[in-house]
Order: structure tokens, then sequence, then C-alpha cells
């Protein structure tokens, strides 16, 4: 039993798949360096011990990372990562941060109040995530 | 690999009261099935059925591709945790170990301590001293440690407190990892099934409305909110569950194949408390019947 | 399963030896004593006459002891119907453990087949062991009485309590199975016990072989045998008449004429001692003033009926009686193990 390096949640109310989930939190840990090439990922039995959740959801999200080339499962053995995303911090990207400052000050110059800019911002993210997966078809 | 469960237009009367008509299901194996209904609905009864301990009046049902209960050799491939968890008050939590081990022949007796030890639980203490929470693991722990193919919980973690409720369902999911066991766990709470399971099964009023994998089911079914029209005037090929008209506004829960096409409505996934609920006040409806409704050019 | 019947049954199993370890340890000692003094009373009692009285002198000792351990033994059968019976399938249908024990590996047929033939066997080596100790510590009694007929007495001695207790259980059994709550169970055994042991030895018993009647003429030969005379303003009649030592009297007429008519002891005032005018009751003359009495009447042509069941029958109605509650017992046995098979709950 290898040593736990990162854990998982489930946010039931976010609307998005829970598979989904954990494919993001596995690369939320690769961009923040949490996680390197060559770490094991949790077992599917670790995983579901500790979050209540299906089995299955765990296998599809590791599916889904070997399939983004993230990791590789070897079986017998466990599902490790085979490249990082990169050891870039947030400070790579100060200049996407910085017009996204400058594009809320202008939100909020329009009149939007604070739930009417997330809404905006999750629609219009949502919207062309799913244009994105059309053309990805 | 065939399923777990089929059952053709089975069927359960005690003297005039119907507890389950017409109820065909063909659940593969593999899957944790969440069956969600509100009291009285038939949960019980079913699952009751699925394990051998009623026999129906009506229709047929193979489990495991055999009767239930029709062998100990069957009984011993089939887990069941009845309502309430029970256990024998006078006896203690290593008597019910003891009492899994001489009455099952493939006991996995190292599983079972194991998990006694997971739990904190004093192998001396009589199961009546256990909190409702603990005397739930005891019981899913001689339902597992028999390592039965398929497990039958009815409302498993109906009485417990959240902190118990997340306890049980965690140690169940690592059972289920470990030894590939089939789920069939019912409740009349949606947001106690829908973080572990993948299939659903929506009883009302002793009828199955709805049985499918979740993700599918999920994809399927879409709000469609629009000014106010008739059914028709949807996009062709979507069955209507559910129309809701004011004067202004219509709201309809559909469900389709394909993904809908863009125009003058908003589109939206369901999310799955919202999907059983349509289901329960369509099977609530007195006017229901169960019949479709098709949309567009499919009249 | 047969470690989990016996580690349900484990306090009843335990209750039951120490009573019945204490009860043993009571018997064995008070049964010595009672030999004892019986054998040397029979050794120091010379005539005839003396014995009967020394004899009844001890019996009377023993009155309440007697009494008392009959109904003990009686009431076994009844506890045992209650204690081990009802709750046997109706404790676990009452707590829901039953969906416990019916999803192990065992099917339900054996699941109750081991229970039933678990403690049933337990509940008729309890009976046996209590009937085998009041038949032994009761010897001497009862020879005394030469009455192995009395109700309470058929019923604790020798193999009947075997089949009480057997039947007693299935009844209780049964009771739980139907009720499904244990106490109404126990209650309802309970009752249905107590009723049978009121039927039982009054309409029932009495009928199980033919009886016999046998017609007396009232003489001094016939008289000789009688002990005594019990009259009322009514009727009047000799106890003891002609029957055999410890035959059970199941019923007679009073002394009738030839008529057959019933006759007043004093219409023949000639032939009664004491006054005259009414009935004297429970007159209890010598011996040899019955044998008087009767020579006196014998020129009447009066005669008395006995309808018994000889001496030598005991044993007949005993394995008749034992019979028919082993096959009671056998049938609701039956009558569960289908209600369980049938899965309609």
């Amino acid at each position: 039993m290898g040593v736990r390096l990162i854990e998982f949640h489930l946010d039931a109310r976010s609307g998005i798949a829970p598979y989904l989930q954990i494919v993001g939190q596995v690369r939320q840990a690769l961009l923040l360096g949490l996680l390197s090439e060559g770490d094991q990922l949790p077992t599917v039995k670790q995983v579901v011990a500790k979050v209540a959740i299906n089995p299955n959801t765990v296998s599809k999200a590791y599916r889904e990372l070997e399939h983004q080339g993230l990791a590789t499962a070897k079986p017998g053995v466990g599902t490790f990562v085979t490249r990082s995303l990169g050891q870039a911090s947030l400070a790579e990207h100060a200049p996407l941060q910085g017009e996204l400052r400058a594009w809320l000050a202008k939100a909020r110059a329009a009149g939007l109040t604070e739930p009417g800019i997330e809404a905006l911002f999750s629609t219009t993210f949502r919207e062309s995530a799913e244009a994105e997966k059309e053309a990805e078809k | 690999m065939s399923a777990i469960l089929h059952a053709q237009a089975l069927g359960k009367r005690y003297g005039r009261r119907q507890a389950l008509a017409e109820c065909t299901l063909q659940i593969p194996p593999g899957h944790v099935v969440g069956l969600v209904g509100p009291n009285g609905a038939g949960k019980t009864t079913l699952l009751k059925i699925a394990c051998g301990m009623l026999a129906p009046t009506a229709g047929e049902i193979e489990v495991l591709g055999e009767q239930p209960a029709a062998d100990p050799a069957q009984l011993a491939r089939v887990g069941y945790v009845a309502q309430d968890t029970p256990t024998y008050p006078g006896l203690s939590v290593a008597d019910h170990l003891k009492l899994g081990a001489k009455m099952n022949p493939r006991w996995d007796a190292k599983l079972a301590q194991a998990r006694i030890e997971q739990l904190d639980l004093y192998p001396k203490q009589k199961a009546g001293k256990l909190s409702g929470g603990q005397r739930a693991q005891l019981a899913l722990t001689v339902a597992v440690a028999k390592r039965p193919e398929l497990l039958i919980l009815d409302e498993p973690v109906a009485s417990l407190d959240p902190l118990a409720r997340r306890s049980f369902l965690r140690h169940l999911m690592e059972s289920v990892a470990e030894n590939n066991t089939s789920v069939i766990l019912s409740s009349h709470l949606v947001s106690d099934l829908e973080r572990v399971c993948d299939y659903l099964i929506v009883l009302v009023s002793s009828r199955v409305q709805l049985a499918g994998e979740t993700e599918d089911l999920l994809a399927q079914h879409h709000r469609i909110v629009c000014t106010r029209r008739k059914e028709t005037d949807l996009p062709s090929g979507l069955e209507v569950i559910r129309a809701e008209q004011t004067d202004r506004q219509s709201t309809f829960i559909v469900r389709g194949e394909s993904e809908i096409p863009a125009g003058d409505w908003s589109a939206e996934h369901l999310d799955l408390e919202d999907l059983v609920l349509t289901y329960m006040e369509r099977a609530a409806d007195p006017g229901h019947r169960g019949t479709t409704h098709p949309t567009g050019d499919a009249r | 399963m047969i470690w989990l019947t016996f580690r349900q049954f484990r306090t009843q199993a335990l209750t039951a030896l120490v009573i019945l370890a204490a009860a043993a340890i009571a018997f064995l000692i008070t049964g010595l004593h009672l030999r004892h003094t019986f054998t040397a009373d029979l050794a120091s009692c010379g005539a005839q006459n003396d014995c009967s009285d020394v004899l009844n002198q001890l019996r009377y000792t023993y009155d309440s002891a007697f009494n008392l351990t009959q109904l003990l033994v009686t009431a076994a059968p009844a506890l045992i119907g209650i204690f081990w019976g009802a709750p046997l399938i109706g404790r676990e249908l009452e707590s829901g453990t039953h969906q416990l024990a019916w999803n192990q590996s065992v099917t339900r047929t054996r699941w109750l087949a081991v229970k039933l033939v678990g403690v049933g066997a337990a509940s008729i080596a309890t009976a046996g062991l209590l009937s085998y100790l009041l038949t032994w510590w009761a010897g001497p009694l009862d020879q005394i009485n030469g009455d192995r007929f009395g109700a309470m007495t058929f019923s604790t001695r020798d193999i009947v309590p075997l089949a009480y207790a057997a039947f007693a259980f299935a009844l209780g059994t049964t009771a739980g199975l139907l009720l499904r709550r244990t106490v109404p169970a126990m209650a309802v055994t309970l009752a249905v016990f107590i009723g049978i042991q009121i039927l039982v030895p009054t309409t029932i018993r009495p009928n199980l072989l033919p009886s016999t009647s046998v017609t007396f003429p009232i003489n001094q030969a016939t008289t000789s045998q009688a002990n005594g005379i019990y009259g009322t303003a009514g009727n009047f009649r000799f106890q003891g008449l002609g029957v055999s030592q410890g035959a059970w009297v199941l019923s007679g007429t009073p002394v009738e004429n030839s008529s057959g008519q019933v006759v007043y002891m004093n219409s023949y005032p000639g032939c009664f001692p004491g006054p005259g005018a009414g009935g004297a009751p429970n007159k209890k003359p010598g011996f040899d003033r019955i044998s008087q009495i009767g020579a006196c009447l014998a020129q009447d042509n009066l005669h008395q009926s006995i309808t018994y069941q000889p001496a030598s029958r005991y044993w007949q109605l005993q394995w008749i009686e034992t019979g028919i509650f082993a096959a009671l017992a056998a049938a609701l046995s039956g009558f569960c193990f289908w209600m369980i098979r049938r899965r309609q709950n």
C-alpha cells in the first residue's frame, strides 16, 4: 500500500459529472505540482473508502486520464502519472489574470452584480466547453 | 455476463392490495443499483422477492440466473440486509461473526475481522448495546463477509445520522471495489443514493416508472422552458414526461435519444433529484396511464 | 445451525439445568427419606389394621409435598411451551432477525428442523427427567393411595409427561409462528394447555379404551370387600365394592332396586345403625359392620353398578395418551414447516 498523495472530494451540487470532477482534481494536482511523473494515484478502493462514491466513477475517471495521456494503468499494481502538466505556477499566467481583472472591472462598470457576473461566466464557460466537445467529435 | 436480476411482469398481491405490479427489469451486473420511491411504493416487497423472503403472486424473477433462495448455494451468492438492519440483541459482535462462519461455506473470516477492527467494535459487546449506525455496520459486515455476488440492502441508511450514513456508504463502496459485488440498495431519499448509484430504478405506486444507467438517464432527459405552446410544437422524437403551463410559459420535461436542437427555448439537463421527482409526480397524477406522448412529427 | 440454535437457547438451557439440578437433589433427599420411613413403617406394623393407619399417616404427612410436586410436573410442559416454544419462531419474527437468519446459506426448512429437533429434544429430556424423578419419588405414596389414575397423577408419571412436553413445545412454536409476537403466543399457549389439562382427564382419558361395567348384587359376600358407605338423603352407595385394587372408577350408580330405582337409606331402617330418619352422610362403620348391612339388605334384591378401567389398563392408557399427544406434536410441527415454506410472510 503506497503513500496516499492526494485525496479527492465530490461536490454533489456542482452539476459536473463526478468522474469529471476527479479528472479535474487530478489535473489541478498536477498543475499545482502536488503530483509528478511516476507518482501513483490512489487505488480505486482507497478512493471510495474515503469518498463514498461508486468505484466505476473512479475507474472511468482514471480511464479518461489515460485517454488524455496523463496516466497509465499497470494491471495488478495501480495507476501512475505519466506526465506532469508543467511546473508552471500561477505566476506564468499573470498576463491572463490581468486580462481577467480588467474584464471584471468592465463588467462591474456595466452594472452586473456578483451573481450576474458568475451566471454570465458559467453559461459562457459551459457553452464554450460543449462547443469544444462538439468540435472534437 | 447475464443479468443479476431479471424480472418479467413480476407482481405481488396481498388480498386486495397490489404491493407490486407489472414489474419488468433487466439489471446488468457490476453496478450499484439505486431503488428509489416513496414509502409504500413496493421497494421492500421487490427486494424481499429478490432475496427469496417472499414469493411473488404473478410473473417471474431470476436472480443471478436462479430462483431466489432456491438452495443453499444460491443463498450463498446473495447477501441481504433488511430494513432496520436486524441483529440479535443478545448475541455479541463476535457471536454474529461466528454465526456467519458456521452458516456460510464461503465465509471470509479475515475480512470480517478486519472490518470489525476498522469499525472499532468490541467483539464481546452485545449487539443490543450498539448504536444504530454500529448495528447497521455489523449487519453489513455479516452480509459482506460471506462473499456474495449480489448485495441487497433495504433502506440501510434511513435511520442513521449523517456521519454514520457516510461511514456506511464508504465501507459499502470499499467492499464493492474489493470484491466487484453488485449492489441493489433502496431508499426514499435520492440524496442517499446519488453519490453511489450508477443504475437507477424509480418505483412508484407499485410500478416501475423508470429504469436505466444513471448517466444515460441524465443525458436523455431535458427540461425545456419556452413560451407557451403545445407539445406538438416541440422538436420531434421526444417523449414528454411532464408538462406545465402558465399563461406565458411552458415547461416540458422530455426524454429523447439525441441532443435538443437549438431553438427558441432553453434546454438543460436535470439533476438526479429533479429527475426522480418528475417521475414520482407523474405517477401520482390521477390522469397518468403510463402512455407516452410523442412530440412533433412522430405522431 | 446447530451452534446457533444452542447459542440462542443458552440462557434457557442454563436456567433449566439449575432448576433440574435443584429438583433432582430435593427429590433425591426427600425420596430416600420417604422410602426409609415407608420401609420402617411396613416392618413395624404387624396386623393389617395397624398398617393402614400408619401408612395413611405417612401419606398425610407428605400430602402437601405430593400435591405440590404433581402440580409442578404438570406445569413443566406448560412452562416449556411458553418459554421455549413461543419464542422459538415468534421472537425472530417479532424482531425481524429471521431476515438475518434466513439469508445465511441455510434453507428455512433446515433452520426450522434444527431448532425444532434441538430444543424439542431438550424439552422432552427435561420432562422425562422430571417425570422419572417424580415417579420414583412418589412410588411409596402411589402404593399407599392405590390410585394411579388421579387426574394429576396419571399425567405426571412415566411417559405421558414427555408427550405433553413435546406437544406444548410444538403448540408454543406454532402460536409464535402464527401470531408473530412472543407475549401473545405465550398467553395463547398457556390458555390452550390449561384447557387441555382440564379437558383430557375428565372427558377424553376415560374413553381412550372401552370401559368395563359390572353390577354387584348387594349381599354379605359382595359387601365384605367394601370399605365404606357414602350416603346422602337421596341415595347411598358402597365404596370400594368388588373392583380390584387400583382400578380407575369412572362412574357408577348408587344402590338401586331390581326395577332400577334409586333407594334411600331410611327405607331400610333395620339395616343401618344410628338414627333412622334422614341420611347420615359419610358413615364409616367398621368393616364387619358393612358386611352385616349387606347381609341385612340381601333379601331386598338391591344392586349397584360400577363403570371402571381395570388397573391393568394403566400402561395401555399411558401409551395411547402418549401416542395421541406425540401425534399432535408432529402435526403441529408439520404445519409449521408448511407455513414457513409458503413464503407469504
